[in-house]
Parts: C-alpha cells; sequence; structure tokens
C-alpha cells in the first residue's frame, strides 16, 4: 500500500444555504489519475477547490506530502505543488498570450539584470517553448489572447499551469470546453504526470471518458463520498446509481427508432449566408419533429441557431415560420419560437434574477391582464406550474438563479419556453454543463414535446445525444450542410464523424 | 431525517438573511430617525421644525430619485438630473410670467422635463454611446441655458420668480406627502405589476438575456426615461412650491445627491432585477436625516468638509455591505 | 412580503414624521441667537464680516451667533432658516442673496427678525417694508453701486487715459451691470448712444458689446467671466498698449500679479485688505473702491433693538433702507485711512459707536447718523 500524496481528512464546507461538503475523506495517491464524479452540487468542484487553495473549508484537515497543508491561494499552491486548471476561463482577454501565461512573473524578462523594462521578445519565445512542451504549436506567445477561441484559451490555460510542474494536476470539467483534438493533448499530459508518479485529479460530467480515461474514480453526492471504485470494478450502471442516489428506471434517450414527423411545415431557412461562417444552408421544419445539428464547434451551427430565431442578421437568405418572416427575436416569438442558448450563464438566464422572474419574463404575453397588468397571483402560478413540472430543486421561486446548480438553471430556462407553449424550440447544446439525472429529464421532456407536435431543432456537440433523440440529423463542416441521415438503429459514430472533419 | 432537519434550518438561515437584507435600508431611516428625534430634544430644538424642514430637503429628493430608480435599474446613470430639473423649473416660471396661466406653467414643466431625458435616450441610441455621455453634455448644455435665460431675465433681482402667492397654499406638508406618494405608488406599479417594469429590470440584469427574451433595448430606455422625466417634473414642481424663484444654482445638488441617495437605500449601482423604488424614498430621507444629524453634531464653525467627509465613509460602508452580498453567495456548483 | 412590511414601516415613520408637525411649542429663550446667511464662505470680503461679527461684536454682546456654510441656492437658504427656527433663534442676518422674499417670509412665518447686511433690494423693499419682522436693509443700493463706477470712470478720465481695457467681472450680475453702467458714464462714453443709468444698465444685461461704445476715449479690450483664456487676452491687451485697465470687480483677485508686474494703473471694486494694501502701496492699483468690514456693524445694533422690542423703524414707520456709500482708496496714505482705521479692536464702527444707538429711546435720525 503506497502513501497517499494528499490526504484530505473530514472537510466539511457550508455555503449560506447548502451543504456543500459533509465529512467528506479522500486520499490521492501518486501515479493514478483520480476521477471526481457526481452530479451538479454534488461538491466534486468544491472539494478540488479548497485542495487548490481556491476557497478555505470551514472543518477538517489536509497533509500534502507529508506536511500540513494550507495554502494562502490558488497561486500559493500551485507554486508549492497542487494546480488547477478551472471550469470558467481565467484569462484575460486583452493582453498577449505571453502575458497571460506568465502574468504577475514577468520580472524575470526584464533586460538589464532585472532591472530595465521587460523584454517582450524573450517572454514570448518563453511562451512559445511552454506551448510546445505541452504539444500545442498553433498558438503563440504574441497573439492576443481576445482573439482565440475559447477553446484554443483554455489550451494556454492549461500550459500556464502545467509549465509549474505541479506534483498534482487538478482538471475541473475543462473538456466540456474542448475538441477531440484538444482532449487528446489534455489526455496525453495527464498520462504524462501518472506515468512520471504524480497524481492527476479529473473532474468530469461525461462517464464515458472519466471511465477511459481514470484509474480510480471516487463518486460524490449531496455533499457526501458514495463510493471509491478501482480500474477493475468499473460498471457504468453502477456508477451512474451511486450518482443519482438511485436506480434509473426507463429510458435514457429515445426508445423508438423510427423517424417520423408530421406533414406541416413549421420553420423554412432558404439560402441563409453569413461570409466565412454559413453558405448556402437551407432547411425545413416539420411538426412532431426532432431535428438534430451536429458538426466541430465552428461548424457555424451555433450561428445558424441565432439567425433562425432573428437574434442575428444574415447577409442573405430567409427564415420564415407561419408564413411570416422572421426579422428579429419578437416576431420569432410571435411565431412560438423559443430559443435556448449555448451560453446559458450570458444569454440565457439574468443571473441577478429570482427563479420567478426568469421563467415569467417571456410569458407575460401568457398570463398578463391584456398582456400588460402583471398580478402576483396569476404569475405565481404561472412559474409554480413549471418549477412543478421540470421538478426545478430551488428554495423557492424567489431564489437567485445565480445560487441554483448547472443542471437547475438549464430547467429554469426550459420552463423559461416550454412555460409559454413554444410550437418551435431551437435548443443550442441544451444539455451541456448538466448531468445525467437532468439529461435524461430532458430528453424525456423533448420525446414528450415532439409528441405534442411541437418542432425541435437540436443543435449539439455531442454525438450520442443527437443519434439518441433526432428523427433527423443534419451534420454541417465548415458553413455548409455536408450530409442528413434519418434516424436508424444502425447508425454509427464513425459513420457521422467522417463528414464533420 | 436529520439531514434534511440541517437543510431547512439552512435554508430558514438564508431567509432570515434576505428579509434583513431588504429590511436593512428601512432599519438604517428608522435609526437616524430615532438618532435625530434624541438630538432634538436633548439640545433643546424644537422637533417638529425640524422634521418639516427634513421632509421638505427630502421630498424634492426623493420624488427626483423615484424616478432615476427607472434608469439605474437599467445599470445606467443619469447625472443631468439636478440640471434638468433647474431647466424645468426655469422654463415653467418663464411660461407663467409669459401666461400667467398655472396650467400652462405645469405642461411647460413636466413638458421639459419629460423631453430632456427623451433627448438624452434619443441621442445615446441614434448615436449608438452610452447614456450616460448623453447625460453629460445634457448637464453642460442644460446648465448653460438655463443660467443664461436666468440672468437675461432675472434682471437686478439675480434669478427669476412667480408671484409666492401663487404657490404658497401648495407648501404644505400634506399635498407635498401626497406628491410623492402617488407618484412613488405609480412608479411601484408600473415597476413591479407591468410588463413594462419588469423587463425593464430584467434588461438591466442582463442585455443579451432580454434580447433573446425579445426585449428591445431601445424601447424600454425611453420608457425608463420617460418615467424618469416625469421625477424631475415634479421635482421641480416641488421646487417651486417650496421657493418660488429659479437661480442659476437651484437644485445644483440633486445629480450627484440622487446617487448617493439610491445607494444609502441599498440598490445596486449595477441595477438589475434587485432593484427597488422604495430604495430612492428610504436612501433620499436617510441621506438628507444623516446630514442634519452631522451638523448638529458638528458645528457649522468647527471646518467645513468634515461633514461630507463622514458620509462619504457612510456611503463606502454602505456599498461596501451590499457588495459584500454578492461576494458570500459564491456557491457550489 | 418582505416588500409589503418595508413599506409600511416607511409609511408609519413618514406619517409620524408628518404627525409631528404639530406639536410642542419651544421655551422663548433669554439669550439673543442670530443666524446669518452666507453665500460665499471664503472671499476676502466675507472672511473680514465674519471676523467683526465673531470676534468683534458677537463677545461682547453676549449673542450667540452661527453662520451657515456655503447656500447654493434659494432652497438651502430656507432650509437654514428653518434650521435656525428649529434651534430657536431670534435673528437672521442675510448675507445671501438666491431669493430674499423667500427668506423673508420664511422668518416673518417662524417669528424671527430678518436683516439684510449687504446690498439693497427695492422691490423687495417696496413689497415688504411694512412687514414687522423685517428689520431692514443697509448696503450699497443699486444706484450706489453706478456711482461707485461713475467715481472710478472720472478718476480715469482726469488721469488723462486713451485707451483702456475693461473687466466687467461677472456682468450680468446685477452689481456688475450697474458699476459698468456707471464706469462708462464716468469715462463720458455713451452706450449705443445711451447716456442714462438705467438705459444703460437695461442693455448690459445682455452682455457687452464693444462696438456699441462711443466717446472720446477708446475701450479697446473688455474681458468677463472666468475662463482659462482671461489671462492671454489680458495680456494682448497689454500688447496693445492700453493705458489703464478698469474692472469693476474681482480683478485684484485674479490679475493682480500680472498688472502689478507690468506695472499698469488698474482699479477695483473690492474690499480693504492687507492684500490690496500690498496692490496698492507696491503695485499699480491706482483706485480701490471698498467696503470695511465694520460697515455691517449697524444692522446688527438694528436687529439687537427689535429682538429686544425696540426695534428702529422709519418715520413712516416701515423698515429700514439705507444707503451706504464705498470708500475710496488712490494712494498709500488714503488706503491706510480706510484700512488701518478698522483693524482688530478699533474698527471705524466700534461697540462704543453702536452702544449709541442699542436701547430704547433711539431715533431713526440717530441711526442713520452713524451709518452715514
Amino acid at each position: 500500500m503506497k502513501t497517499p500524496i494528499l490526504e484530505m481528512k473530514h472537510i466539511r464546507k457550508c455555503f449560506s444555504s447548502t451543504v456543500a461538503l459533509d465529512d467528506v475523506e479522500l486520499n490521492v495517491y501518486p501515479g493514478e489519475i483520480r476521477g471526481l464524479i457526481g452530479e451538479n452540487g454534488s461538491g466534486k468542484s468544491t472539494i478540488s477547490t479548497i485542495a487548490a487553495g481556491m476557497q478555505k473549508c470551514d472543518q477538517g484537515e489536509m497533509v500534502f506530502g507529508g506536511q500540513p497543508w494550507q495554502p494562502k491561494s490558488m497561486i500559493d499552491a500551485l507554486h508549492k505543488g497542487i494546480g488547477i486548471i478551472v471550469q470558467e476561463s481565467g484569462t484575460i482577454g486583452g493582453i498577449t498570450v505571453a502575458e497571460n501565461i506568465f502574468l504577475a512573473e514577468t520580472d524575470q524578462f526584464r533586460i538589464w539584470g532585472g532591472k530595465g523594462p521587460v523584454s517582450t521578445a524573450a517572454m514570448n519565445k518563453a511562451a512559445d517553448v511552454v506551448l510546445d512542451n505541452i504539444g500545442v504549436t498553433n498558438v503563440r506567445g504574441h497573439m492576443m489572447m481576445g482573439a482565440l477561441d475559447f477553446q484554443t484559451r483554455k489550451l494556454v490555460e492549461i500550459a500556464k499551469v502545467v509549465m509549474k510542474n505541479p506534483q498534482i494536476l487538478i482538471v475541473d470539467e475543462t473538456t466540456t470546453a474542448l475538441s477531440q483534438q484538444g482532449r487528446e493533448t489534455l489526455y496525453r499530459i495527464m498520462k504524462k504526470y501518472r506515468d512520471e508518479g504524480r497524481a492527476v485529479i479529473f473532474i468530469s460530467h461525461d462517464l464515458d471518458e472519466i471511465i477511459s480515461v481514470c484509474d480510480t474514480l471516487t463518486v460524490l453526492r449531496d455533499g457526501h463520498l458514495i463510493r471509491t471504485f478501482q480500474r477493475e470494478e468499473f460498471d457504468e450502471d453502477l456508477i451512474r446509481t451511486s450518482m443519482i442516489g438511485r436506480e434509473l428506471r426507463g429510458d435514457y434517450y429515445r426508445s423508438d427508432f423510427e423517424p417520423s414527423h408530421m406533414e406541416e411545415v413549421t420553420l423554412t431557412a432558404e439560402h441563409i449566408t453569413v461570409p466565412g461562417i454559413l453558405e448556402d444552408v437551407s432547411l425545413c421544419l416539420h411538426k412532431g419533429e426532432i431535428v438534430g445539428i451536429g458538426g466541430l464547434s465552428h461548424c457555424g451551427m451555433h450561428d445558424l441557431g441565432k439567425i433562425l430565431f432573428g437574434a442575428q442578421k444574415a447577409a442573405s437568405g430567409t427564415v420564415t415560420a407561419g408564413g411570416i418572416r422572421i426579422t428579429n427575436e419578437t416576431v420569432a416569438m410571435k411565431q412560438g419560437m423559443g430559443y435556448v442558448a449555448k451560453d446559458r450563464d450570458t444569454e440565457s438566464l439574468t443571473l441577478s434574477a429570482s427563479v420567478r422572474d426568469n421563467i415569467a419574463i417571456v410569458g407575460m404575453d401568457r398570463f398578463a391582464v391584456k398582456n400588460f397588468l402583471v398580478l402576483g397571483g396569476k404569475e405565481k402560478q404561472y412559474v409554480d406550474q413549471q418549477i412543478g413540472v421540470l421538478e426545478i430543486k430551488c428554495a423557492d421561486r424567489d431564489q437567485q438563479v445565480s445560487q441554483l446548480s448547472g443542471g437547475n438553471k438549464q430547467k429554469v430556462v426550459f420552463g423559461k419556453w416550454i412555460g409559454r407553449d413554444s410550437d418551435i424550440l431551437i435548443l443550442d447544446c441544451p444539455t451541456r454543463g448538466v448531468d445525467i439525472g437532468v439529461k435524461r429529464a430532458m430528453y424525456q421532456l423533448m420525446v414528450q414535446l415532439k409528441k405534442q407536435g411541437k418542432t425541435i431543432l437540436m443543435i449539439s456537440e455531442e454525438m450520442p445525444e443527437l443519434m439518441g433523440m433526432a428523427d433527423r440529423l443534419i451534420i454541417m463542416k465548415d458553413g455548409r450542410i455536408m450530409k442528413e441521415f434519418q434516424r436508424s438503429k444502425d447508425l454509427s459514430d464513425a459513420e457521422i464523424i467522417k463528414f464533420m472533419i | 431525517m436529520k439531514k434534511t432537519l440541517e437543510k431547512e434550518a439552512v435554508l430558514r438561515a438564508y431567509k432570515r438573511k434576505q428579509l434583513l437584507i431588504t429590511l436593512l435600508p428601512a432599519l438604517a431611516l428608522a435609526i437616524l430617525f430615532g438618532v435625530l428625534c434624541a438630538l432634538v430634544s436633548s439640545k433643546g430644538y424644537r422637533l417638529d421644525i425640524y422634521l418639516k424642514k427634513i421632509l421638505n430637503e427630502g421630498v424634492v429628493l426623493a420624488v427626483v430619485a423615484t424616478g432615476a430608480i427607472f434608469i439605474y435599474s437599467l445599470g445606467s446613470f443619469d447625472i443631468s438630473l439636478g440640471a434638468s430639473t433647474l431647466f424645468s423649473a426655469t422654463l415653467g416660471v418663464m411660461a407663467y410670467n409669459a401666461t400667467e396661466s398655472f396650467p400652462i406653467m405645469i405642461l411647460v414643466i413636466f413638458g421639459v422635463a419629460i423631453g430632456c431625458s427623451l433627448l438624452s435616450s434619443v441621442l445615446a441610441s441614434v448615436f449608438h454611446i452610452p447614456v450616460f455621455v448623453t447625460t453629460v453634455a445634457m448637464m453642460s448644455v442644460l446648465t448653460a441655458v438655463a443660467s443664461q435665460i436666468i440672468s437675461v431675465n432675472g434682471g437686478a433681482l439675480g434669478g427669476i420668480s412667480i408671484p409666492s402667492k401663487l404657490v404658497r397654499p401648495l407648501d404644505t406638508i400634506e399635498f407635498k406627502l401626497l406628491m410623492l406618494f402617488g407618484y412613488a405608488a405609480l412608479c411601484i406599479f408600473v415597476f413591479n405589476f407591468t410588463k413594462i417594469g419588469r423587463r425593464l429590470k430584467f434588461l438591466g440584469g442582463n442585455a443579451n438575456c432580454a434580447k433573446l427574451s425579445g426585449i428591445r433595448a431601445d424601447r424600454y430606455a425611453i420608457v425608463a426615461f420617460v418615467m424618469a422625466g416625469i421625477g424631475v417634473g415634479l421635482g421641480a414642481f416641488l421646487t417651486l412650491v417650496y421657493t418660488p424663484s429659479v437661480t442659476p444654482t437651484t437644485a445644483g445638488g440633486i445629480g450627484m445627491n440622487v446617487i448617493v441617495a439610491i445607494v444609502f437605500g441599498g440598490m445596486p449601482i449595477s441595477g438589475g432585477p434587485r432593484s427597488r423604488i422604495y430604495s430612492a424614498l428610504m436612501g433620499g430621507f436617510s441621506y438628507i436625516l444623516l446630514n442634519n444629524i452631522l451638523k448638529m453634531l458638528i458645528s457649522g464653525n468647527a471646518g467645513y468638509g468634515i461633514s461630507q467627509i463622514v458620509s462619504a465613509v457612510f456611503f463606502l460602508a454602505v456599498v461596501y455591505i451590499t457588495g459584500m452580498n454578492y461576494r458570500t453567495k459564491l456557491l457550489a456548483r | 412580503m418582505k416588500k409589503i412590511i418595508a413599506m409600511l414601516l416607511a409609511l408609519v415613520m413618514v406619517l409620524s414624521l408628518a404627525a409631528c408637525g404639530g406639536t410642542g411649542d419651544g421655551n422663548k429663550p433669554k439669550e439673543i441667537k442670530i443666524g446669518v446667511l452666507v453665500a460665499d464662505v471664503s472671499g476676502e470680503e466675507a472672511l473680514a464680516f465674519r471676523n467683526y461679527y465673531e470676534k468683534y461684536l458677537a463677545p461682547h454682546y453676549g449673542v450667540t451667533l452661527t453662520y451657515t456654510e456655503q447656500l447654493e441656492d434659494a432652497a438651502a437658504e430656507k432650509a437654514a432658516i428653518e434650521t435656525f427656527a428649529a434651534q430657536g433663534y431670534n435673528a437672521i442676518i442675510s448675507l445671501s442673496a438666491s431669493d430674499r422674499a423667500s427668506q423673508l417670509e420664511t422668518c416673518a412665518q417662524y417669528g424671527m427678525y430678518y436683516a439684510i447686511a449687504s446690498g439693497m433690494d427695492d422691490a423687495l423693499y417696496a413689497e415688504h417694508k411694512s412687514n414687522e419682522y423685517f428689520v431692514g436693509q443697509i448696503g450699497p443700493s443699486m444706484t450706489t453701486e453706478y456711482e461707485a463706477g461713475v467715481a472710478m470712470g472720472k478718476y480715469f478720465k482726469e488721469q488723462g487715459v486713451k485707451k483702456i481695457g475693461i473687466y466687467g467681472a461677472f456682468v450680468p450680475n446685477p452689481m456688475h451691470v450697474y458699476r459698468l453702467a456707471g464706469t462708462l458714464v464716468g469715462l463720458g462714453l455713451s452706450y449705443n448712444g445711451a447716456t442714462e443709468m438705467e438705459a444703460i444698465a437695461g442693455q448690459l444685461y445682455a452682455g457687452f458689446d464693444l462696438n456699441a461704445v462711443a466717446g472720446d476715449i477708446a475701450v479697446t479690450h473688455y474681458i468677463a467671466g472666468y475662463s482659462d483664456t482671461m489671462w492671454d487676452e489680458l495680456g494682448a491687451a497689454m500688447g496693445a498698449g492700453i493705458d489703464a485697465f478698469i474692472s469693476v470687480g474681482m480683478a485684484t483677485t485674479f490679475f493682480a500679479d500680472m498688472l502689478n508686474g507690468a506695472k499698469l494703473p488698474y482699479s477695483d471694486i473690492d474690499s480693504f485688505t492687507s492684500g490690496n494694501g500690498k496692490n496698492v502701496k507696491e503695485g499699480s492699483l491706482k483706485y480701490l473702491a471698498g467696503k470695511y468690514a465694520s460697515s455691517v456693524g449697524p444692522i446688527f445694533a438694528a436687529v439687537i433693538n427689535a429682538v429686544n422690542g425696540n426695534a428702529i423703524r422709519t418715520p413712516e414707520g416701515y423698515a429700514l433702507s439705507i444707503s451706504q456709500s464705498y470708500l475710496v482708496a488712490t494712494d498709500a496714505a488714503s488706503f491706510d485711512a480706510c484700512y488701518g482705521a478698522d483693524q482688530g479692536d478699533k474698527p471705524i464702527i466700534s461697540t462704543e459707536t453702536l452702544d449709541t444707538v442699542i436701547g430704547e429711546d433711539v431715533t431713526y435720525e440717530q441711526f442713520v447718523a452713524i451709518v452715514k
């Protein structure tokens, strides 16, 4: 039995209305990739951020490398041997990649023996080396951070942490932001750490991913450590059950494999073109149909979603719903359209507003007297109905949305659009950052909406859910539609991916 | 079982905290009020006159601040409010002196106030610049034009005025409270019980999300500025009721005091869904109370600026406390 | 629910505020308490007045004298008066002029005596002279301002200047308008053909136009207000070879160093202070008209009489309205005569002088005599 490199004993942490961690014990051993998995709000991010010095625990103690571990900050922890790559972007847009990497450490590049100004050239060169070390060659030190896309920024962040050679590397939900290529890069780094006898703590929602990458797997639920699985014990169903605390009954995705829809066309898009982003895209959606759009992150499908809802202008082409041309969001909503944005926290929700505000805001024409007077009773009834139908876990309808977990936030977004009885739903990455339980609930909801004759357009970067849900699956690449698949049992990943890259 | 109990206890504590935060501005007002009463009676002053004076001072500030909440809830600032008050009062007086008609004066005051406010927002939307910037420009222009009108028409008196008999009958506590509460009630109604108000707050919270929820920012900005304009008009009218004359310095402090008052009332400066009309009422009167208390404690002859420093410290403390409320809300993912 | 509670709390508060409105009548204090309204807290003249009141008169007569802070507008004046009323003050002396009618009405409403210590307001006087709480006004009337300008103009005309620059200070401030009108007349100039006080003053409110001036003496430069460029404008005037620079106010504050340095003769209507003494003796300030600190003494005496129930009224029974003219210095000797006589313990109007008009049987004539 090896000695653990990090021991966390009796860790307890409360946030104002929630017990995030309750008496959790976690030991991490050298030479392992430790997976942490659990639903949103299970405490997996909390415990890793405590280890990485980003916050302090209320009770409990930690030992790292045989010494008591009391990091003062994230920076302090990184210098002493535990580095974290966080879920949300930790980079600064207005400066160069090199400046981001060597933030607050630029003194080493001062000329004249450390007394002169910072040599940008030397710093950029050093940054290039750091990036090369993790196998990233398409980003250079002199580039402006703000000009890079989300995924590339993430890679810079990884480089910045890995550069410090920490004994333990914590990777928190990072892969959701990365493409397959980026993921491979990260996996390679993680394996290198393990092989060198250091340790990695890997946090992910994606059960498939975590099973393929990790050596041991710890499941957290509601702030408690449920169980640690060794590699030979890995069993998807068992892990899933321990994550949600009960057996999953019923279907995960759609149970049928027959493509189906009604005759009536609800939305058509003709010859949509945005130079450099979309090229001559046409599609048509029917009542009672789930259409999936898949592709790489930059294939143009996210822009297409916005254009269909009237939230973004196309250079040419038209979108029509119910015989009316969609020119802006207001028109779209009048035609019964709803749009769930990819970026939930900045586009789909007002975080500082209550659950009530967020759900009620688009539904006022449904419950307000003469579309003007908002009466408390009617509004509460409307909101509570959505909270009930979607089983949103919140203290009450007046709780601020920012305090909810990711899955419940997304449920609020769904409630917002389903509440007003939208006929056409455009869902851009609807299950992004959502745990299995909520995912399943959403898939089942989509099935139900389909049965009610609603039209659903699901844009996603996750192939399994597209294959599992869509009647028709449209694959896009470089702003064009490459291929359309009908729903079928025989559809395979490999066949689809061919058209994506 | 134990766990649910614990969870409920935490939830109750959280709700208590929320209630306390909501009531904090009212509590502060009550405390300041108590301190003032104690001070006045310990010094042997006449409380009745003091309170009347505080009401007189506070009512204009509270009215203008109440209207300003609409703008602030959008996350915008308007520092031209004092200048608009001066400008509409000036034109109101001119209109009365030209026509000798009280109704026309009222119409001009409100028309001009709403017009100025609208102009700021329209300019901002036409030129795609932050409203704050246009209000800075409006502030200088309105003050300059009003000063010019006053000095040309004011002659030997250095100010223009309407006959004091005209508004004397209205210079009563009852009338002012009626105006204040009437307007506040209107604002609370629009703010909380109409689609317009609710959408406005939502817009202030997240403009991106509001756009994707079918809310047209320009249109609601205009509504906000009209509501604020009504407040400015009422403020200008009440200023004339208090003193029937206008000088270039009239209402000079309002623009800045409104910001302070709104923050004192516990409203987040960033606006959004947590904006409340009652912040303006609580904050306006708290600020005036605080000022009077400080003036009583610090003798006028002891040196200028001390009371300003103390209220600045108060201001920062309030911003810190309201801000802390957000900082502690970082939650588990 | 929370909001309702909060609103209720607020309502209770304001109602109690209103309810208090009717309570209690304060006890009549025995001592005399006078509040002073000021719009200017830092000017040399204002500080000289303040010194005289606070350090000289108040201790001697055992009066509580309280200055307000700088009053920005009419509302601030009224609020300050209400504060004094609440604190049981007996009288208000006003050095602030945003809305004197409102000041007087507010004082009368609370039973406080009201007096204007500097400047005259004829319209106000005409309307309120019968008001028993209006003690009166003592200071330069607009006619006095005009005459001060005339005297200044005449002085330079007699010196034989041919080409001059004028600083109009804060025209259209009425005080400066009348001084400017007087100056033009004193210099023997007409303005758009007008040579009468009201005719010129009426036009000057709209601003000053160099082309409207006609006469033997050339006015080549005119500066007014306060701006970043005004020193450059003065420099241009000096470069153009003006013989003198005539100011109707504030020149000693803004331009003294530049004018003294160039040894260019200049004038001002300001006050007798040590700084101005230096300008006269070492610089080129050739003509200074000013008030002296103790000129505000008589109104103080009148207020004390009024509070003690011995109000001095005009023979017709009206409030006082006495015009006070300026003193003029044109050299070191005449400056010292005005300034030196008004220092510290021995002001021109001393407590001994004032004692003669404080009491029960003081006549209007006696009082006017000490003012003049």
